[in-house]
Formats: C-alpha cells, structure tokens, sequence
C-alpha cells in the first residue's frame, strides 16, 4: 500500500523540463503532490513555462525555505544552485524522501542526507510499471531523448538502456510490448 | 606543477570563501579555490552520471515506489 508521504515528491527542474520536452509530464501522475521549490519554478518557467501548466500533475509552488547549516555545508561541496539546493531544503523541511533530479551534483548531495533521488529515464521506465504508459510507448519516449530534450546522456548508453528495458520487459510475463 | 588563474566571480562567493579561510576550515584561498575545482570536477564525472542512469533504470524496471 502507497502512503500519502511516500506519493509526494520534490522536483529539480530537469525532470519537469526533459519529461514537459516528451510530452510525458504524465509519468507523474500517479503522486499524490510534487513540491517544486521556488527558485526550481522559476527556473522552469523561464526555459519551459508550459511544464507548469501541466494539468495531469500536481505541481506546488514552494516558497524558499529556511536554509540550514547542513545544506549550506552541501550546496559549498557540491557547487549546488539556489535551486537545487531550495529542493534539498524542502526535502529536509517536509520529511520528503524523494527528489526527482536529473544533476549529479545534487543527487550526490541528496544521497549524503539520506534522501533518494530518480531522473527524467527512471521516471519514463517507472511509468510502465506503475501502469502510467504503454511499455512500447515508453520505449520511443526514450529514443526520442537525444532529438527532443537537452538531458546528456551518451548515445551507446541510451542504447544500452533501451536494450535493457526490453530484455527485462520481454522476459515479464505480464507486460506486452506490441 | 600548478598554473596561475585570473577570473571573474560574485562578491557574495568570494565574501563566503574569505569566511572560511577565516575560521580556519582552509588554510587560503588558494586552497579553496583548488579544493572547490576538485570537487566539483569528481561530482560532474561522467561516470557518476551514467553510474545514476544505471541505478535509475534499475529502480524503474523494479523498484517498489
């Protein structure tokens, strides 16, 4: 069973950006709520302010939070933007677990407090199993990564990916790929 | 061997910087400057991006969440 805490989530703005670019923004349909800190909504709204349009997604405005030392300390380590370091803030605030981010950096820092974070490829990947997407859909989702969004990821990787997830998929009995 | 560099970087950053010099965290700015590159060349490794898409990959296909 799914709780209330675990469906909501915190958003760095490459997610929103990448998935909005596909046409996927529904791949996050299914959580309860996504915090988007302010500095993050802004960011998105100056280079996709359509992603916050999104009538299939549950986006909240957050303003900045307080910051704290253990953040601080982080974002000068890891060379953080205000952004992603409102997100880890908003994290830490709310007891949220998860952050959806696509920057190393930041996925580095979370990883030091604790706090799991996905990008943009588990996102679409995920949307098939929680039933969001068609498998085969997902699939041309991320064959269209390298034309439609501005995510950097080596092609031979992507292909990698994209055989992964079909092998795995063709080997579940419960998932058609036609 | 070290080189010399010269750039351009907000008061804020640097006021920060001098901070830590201050209370001892580094020994100068050179050490910060040094130790900031190098950290932030390790956290911007590709290898560490691809090793996150593997994990993601991983969590899609049969994560529990």
């Amino acid at each position: 069973m799914v709780t209330i805490k675990s469906a909501l989530v915190v958003a760095d703005a490459g997610p929103l950006i990448h998935l909005d670019k596909l046409s996927a923004l529904d791949v996050l349909s299914d959580y309860t709520a996504i915090f988007v800190p302010n500095a993050v909504w802004l960011e998105v709204f100056h280079h996709r302010p359509q992603a916050l349009q999104a009538s299939t997604v549950k986006l909240i405005r957050q303003l900045a939070p307080t910051p704290t030392a253990k953040v601080d300390a982080l974002s000068a380590v890891y060379t953080l933007h205000h952004g992603e370091r409102e997100a880890l803030e908003l994290c830490l605030n709310h007891s949220v677990n998860t952050l959806l981010s696509d920057d190393s950096a930041a996925r580095l820092a979370a990883k030091s407090l604790n706090i799991a974070t996905h990008g943009t490829i588990g996102l679409l990947v995920r949307a098939a199993r929680q039933h969001l997407r068609a498998p085969a859909e997902i699939l041309t989702l991320l064959e269209l990564i390298p034309q439609q969004t501005t995510l950097h990821i080596r092609p031979t990787l992507l292909n990698e990916v994209i055989e992964q997830v079909k092998f795995e998929w063709k080997s579940n009995p419960t998932i058609t790929l036609t | 061997m070290t080189c010399a560099i010269q750039a351009e970087i907000p008061d804020q950053l640097w006021q920060q910087a001098q901070t830590l010099v201050s209370q001892g965290w580094a020994s100068n700015m050179d050490a910060v400057i040094n130790e900031s590159l190098r950290r932030y060349l390790e956290s911007h490794q590709d290898v560490l991006a691809e090793s996150f898409i593997k994990e993601d990959v991983e969590w899609g296909l049969n994560g529990n969440n």
